[in-house]
C-alpha cells in the first residue's frame, strides 16, 4: 500500500478526535529510545468508546492498510477490556508506529463486532478471545473453540478473574497420589 | 554403552517417538542424537514411523487432555517386550508446568515407565545412555 | 470455514514423521477431488498448556524461565519480548552494552534455527543426506551457544533491565572462528538448495502466497518477505542495537530478481537471511560500547521496583519465524502481572495456510506445511476428505508419497545419482 503522506503521532491522534470527538476517551503517546545512536521508536495508546469501534477500524484503514498482532484482554471486574494491537507504516526503515486501541465491554453484555470482513486475518484472534473471556464475537464466520479441548465444561473462562474462572479445573501435577 | 549388555546384539532397536505437548526442546535434542555428531544409528537405533514396528517409546511432554488418550493408544499399539523412556523434567513431574487446568499429570499417571531422564532439556548424550539402558533391560526380559 | 458435501468421505493423512520443528499437534481437514486439495480447515490446541493463566500466578523472574519454555527453538525470543513489555510497562532502562549482547544471541539462535529448518525441509522432499549435513553443520553454532552461555537450548540469558552474562575479550576469537566456518561453509549450503534441479521442481510454483492475500491475513516472517511484504520488527522500529546497525529487509528479488511468493522463495529469504545474521553479528562485535550489563542486579530491588509502578507496555522481537509480541499489565500492587498475553508468530501464520494449500497435491502437503516453519509438532492428525472413500493412511505413508513423487520427477527429467548430493 503506497503512503503519500506519513502521519506523524500527533496528527494519528487528532485524526481520530476530528472524526470521532468525544468517543475518543483517552489517548497517549510514549516514546522511547535505544541503542547508542538513541532513536526513537512511538507507541500510541487510543481508548474509544464501543459504539464506534467497527467505524474507527475502517477510519484505520483508510490511512493504510494495517498489521493486526494480536488482540489481548483484561479482566477489570465489572467490565472486560480488549486490546487490538495495530502496527502501521511498517516497511520503512525505522518508521514503524505501534498503535493500540481498546474498547471496554460490560460483563452483563459482552458483546463486539467482528472485523474479519475488513481485515481477515483477525479470525483467529477472535475466536480465542470467545472462548478465553467468555466474549461473544457478533458475526464471526467460524466460532468453533480454538486452543480449549472439546469437552472442557461450557461456562468457565481461563483468563477470567472472577467466578468463572478456571479454579476448579486446574491441578498440580507435583502431588503424590496415593 | 552400560554395562550388561551382550556382545552380540541380537536385535536392533527400533524406537518411536511421540510429543504430548511439550515446548519442542527434548524433541530436538532427540533427533540431534541421530545426527552424524552422536550418531546413534551406528548401534543399530533408528526412528520408525509407526508403532507396531517399535521396541521404545520414547515420550515427551506433561500429557494435555487432548493427548491423553491418543498416548494409551499408542501404548497398546506396541508389541511386547517394550520399554518406555520418559524424556525431560515436563513428563517427569511437571518441570515448569507444574499447575495447570489442561494438563492431566507426569506421564506415569497414564502410562508405566521404566526410564526417567532428567534436564530440561537433557542432553544428547544422557538420551544416548537411557536408550542404552533400555536395551540392557529388554535383553533381561527376553531371557526370562 | 468448510463446505458440507452430499457424500463426505474422509483420509486421515498426519502430517511429518519426525518433526521437532513442530511444537503442536495440528489437525488439518481437507476436502480432495482426485489428487488435488479444494478445502482447507485447521483445527489446533492439541497442546494447550495455560501458560498465561500460570504466568499471572508468577513473578516476572519466573515468567523468564516460563516463557523459555513456551518453544524450544524460539526459546530466546520469547524472553526478550517479555522483558521489553516490562521494561516499557515499569520504565526500566536497560544499559547500552546489554542492547548489543541481545542482538548478537538472537542472531546466534536465528543462525541455529534457519539451519534446523533447511534440513527439515530437505527431508521432507525426500534428501535424507541433506538433514544429516545441515545438523551436522548446525552443531557449530550450537557449540559456540553453549561456550558463552553454558546450554545448547534454553539459554536463559535475558533478565529484566539487560542480560545475565557479559561478553569478555577471551570469547571474541571463538566467535569470530565459527562466523568464518559459517563463511566458508555458506556457498556450500546455497548451492546444495539452490542450484539443485530437483529442488527447483518440487518448490517452484508450489504452496504460492500472494501479496493481498499475504498482507490480508496478516503473515508475519519468512512467510510474508517471501511474498513480497515488507514486514521485519528489526528494520521497521528502533529497539535493542538494531536502529545503529546496517540492516535492510531480505526479499526474495536479490537474489533472483523476481517474487513468487512459492516454496522456493521461502527457501531462498531464509538462506539470505542467514548470511544477514552472520555481518550483523560481526557488526555488533566491532561497535560494542562497554559499561553494565544490567541496570538493577539486585533480584529483590528489581522486583519492588516493577510492584510500585502501575502500567501497561508491550514488546516485540523478530523471531526465526517471525514478529513475537508480548503485552503486559502491572498494577502497582503486586509484583505478580495483572495480566499476561504472548503471541507466538505461527498464530498469525496459520491462516495462510488455506490459500497456499487449495490446488496442491496430496503429495505436496509436507513440503508446503513444512515451508512457513511452523513451531507446531503435527503429530497426529490431518483429516483428508474425500468424495470417494474413507481410508486412514498413517505418517510414514504420506512421507513416502512425498519421496516417491520426487523420486517420478528426478527419473522424468532425467536426473541420475540424486542431484547435487
Amino acid at each position: 500500500m503506497e503512503e503519500n503522506s506519513r502521519l506523524k503521532p500527533e496528527e494519528i491522534v487528532a485524526y481520530f478526535k476530528e472524526e470521532f470527538k468525544a468517543k475518543v476517551k483517552e489517548s497517549r503517546i510514549e516514546r522511547r529510545v535505544a541503542g547508542v545512536n538513541k532513536n526513537e521508536y512511538v507507541n500510541i495508546w487510543i481508548k474509544i468508546d464501543k459504539s464506534i469501534f467497527k467505524k474507527a477500524v475502517k477510519h484505520l484503514c483508510s490511512l493504510q492498510f494495517p498489521h493486526l498482532a494480536v488482540v489481548s484482554g483484561n479482566d477489570l471486574g465489572k467490565n472486560i477490556e480488549l486490546i487490538y494491537h495495530f502496527s502501521l507504516y511498517y516497511g520503512e526503515r525505522l518508521g514503524e508506529i505501534s498503535l493500540n486501541l481498546s474498547v471496554e465491554i460490560p460483563k452483563s453484555n459482552p458483546t463486539i463486532e467482528t472485523i474479519c470482513d475488513i481485515i481477515p486475518g483477525a479470525l483467529t484472534t477472535e475466536r480465542e478471545k470467545q472462548e478465553m473471556l467468555g466474549v461473544k464475537i457478533s458475526g464471526i464466520p467460524d466460532s468453533r473453540r480454538l486452543f480449549l479441548p472439546d469437552d472442557f465444561p461450557e461456562g468457565i473462562y481461563p483468563w477470567r478473574k472472577d467466578e468463572t474462572g478456571p479454579q476448579k479445573m486446574v491441578r498440580n501435577l507435583n502431588e503424590v497420589r496415593k | 554403552m552400560a554395562k550388561g549388555l551382550s556382545r552380540s546384539f541380537k536385535k536392533a532397536l527400533w524406537v518411536y517417538h511421540i510429543n504430548s505437548g511439550s515446548c519442542n526442546g527434548c524433541d530436538i535434542e532427540i533427533i540431534a542424537a541421530l545426527t552424524p555428531r552422536y550418531d546413534v544409528e551406528r548401534f543399530g537405533i533408528k526412528l520408525v514411523g509407526s508403532p507396531r514396528h517399535a521396541d521404545v517409546l520414547l515420550i515427551t511432554g506433561p500429557v494435555t487432555r487432548q493427548m491423553e488418550d491418543k498416548v494409551k493408544r499408542v501404548y497398546e499399539q506396541i508389541p511386547d517386550p517394550k520399554a518406555v523412556i520418559c524424556v525431560g523434567n515436563c513428563g517427569n513431574t511437571g518441570g515448569v508446568f507444574y499447575e495447570s487446568y489442561n494438563l492431566v499429570g507426569p506421564i506415569d499417571n497414564i502410562i508405566p515407565v521404566d526410564i526417567h531422564v532428567v534436564g530440561c532439556p537433557p542432553r544428547p548424550e544422557a538420551i544416548i545412555d537411557a536408550v542404552a539402558k533400555a536395551w540392557v533391560k529388554l535383553e533381561t526380559m527376553e531371557e526370562k | 470455514m468448510r463446505r458440507k458435501t452430499t457424500s463426505k468421505t474422509t483420509y486421515t493423512l498426519p502430517i511429518g514423521p519426525i518433526h521437532p520443528a513442530f511444537k503442536e499437534p495440528v489437525m488439518f481437514e481437507f476436502e480432495i477431488d482426485g489428487e488435488k486439495i479444494v478445502d482447507v480447515d485447521v483445527s489446533l490446541g492439541q497442546v494447550h498448556r495455560g501458560i498465561e493463566w500460570a504466568g499471572m500466578q508468577r513473578n516476572p523472574i519466573q515468567i523468564l524461565y516460563l516463557a523459555e519454555r513456551i518453544c524450544g527453538i524460539c526459546s530466546f525470543s520469547h524472553p526478550i519480548a517479555f522483558a521489553r513489555a516490562v521494561e516499557n510497562a515499569a520504565n526500566i532502562e536497560v544499559p547500552e552494552r546489554a542492547e548489543y549482547l541481545r542482538v548478537i544471541h538472537g542472531e546466534l539462535e536465528r543462525i541455529a534455527s534457519h539451519i534446523l529448518w533447511a534440513g527439515v525441509a530437505a527431508h521432507e522432499i525426500g534428501f535424507d543426506s541433506v538433514l544429516y549435513l545441515t545438523w551436522r553443520m548446525r552443531e557449530k553454532v550450537l557449540d559456540l551457544t553453549e561456550y558463552l552461555t553454558g546450554n545448547r537450548v534454553t539459554k536463559a540469558m535475558i533478565t529484566i533491565g539487560g542480560v545475565r552474562r557479559d561478553i569478555t575479550k577471551d570469547n571474541i576469537p571463538k566467535i569470530r572462528e565459527t562466523l568464518e566456518y559459517y563463511k566458508k561453509n555458506f556457498e556450500k549450503l546455497r548451492h546444495v538448495f539452490l542450484d539443485d534441479k530437483t529442488i527447483k521442481l518440487r518448490s517452484k510454483n508450489c504452496g504460492i502466497l500472494t501479496f493481498e492475500d499475504a498482507l490480508k491475513l496478516c503473515a508475519v516472517g519468512p512467510t510474508a518477505r517471501a511474498s513480497g511484504v515488507k514486514k521485519d520488527v528489526r528494520v521497521d522500529q528502533a529497539y535493542a542495537a538494531y536502529g545503529d546497525l546496517d540492516i535492510k529487509h531480505i526479499t526474495p528479488d536479490i537474489l533472483t530478481g523476481e517474487i513468487n511468493g512459492d516454496v522456493y522463495d521461502r527457501i531462498v529469504v531464509r538462506l539470505l537471511e542467514v548470511k544477514q545474521s552472520i555481518d550483523l553479528i560481526e557488526q555488533c562485535i566491532d561497535k560494542m560500547p562497554s559499561g553494565d550489563i544490567v541496570s538493577e542486579p539486585k533480584i529483590p530491588k528489581l522486583l519492588s521496583a516493577i510492584k510500585k509502578n502501575a502500567g501497561e507496555g508491550i514488546g516485540r522481537h523478530e523471531a526465526p519465524r517471525g514478529e513475537v509480541i508480548h503485552y503486559v499489565k502491572l498494577d502497582g500492587e503486586n509484583e505478580k502481572p495483572y495480566t499476561w498475553k504472548a503471541r507466538a508468530p505461527t498464530y498469525n501464520n496459520i491462516l495462510p495456510w488455506i490459500p497456499m494449500l487449495k490446488g496442491e497435491q496430496i503429495a505436496d502437503i509436507p513440503i508446503v506445511a513444512a515451508s512457513t516453519d511452523p513451531c507446531i509438532s503435527c503429530t497426529n492428525r490431518v483429516l483428508i476428505i474425500n468424495k470417494k472413500h474413507r481410508k486412514i493412511m498413517s505418517r510414514e505413508q504420506l512421507h513416502r508419497l512425498s519421496v516417491e513423487k520426487t523420486r517420478r520427477l528426478m527419473k522424468t527429467h532425467h536426473i541420475i545419482g540424486g542431484g547435487t548430493i
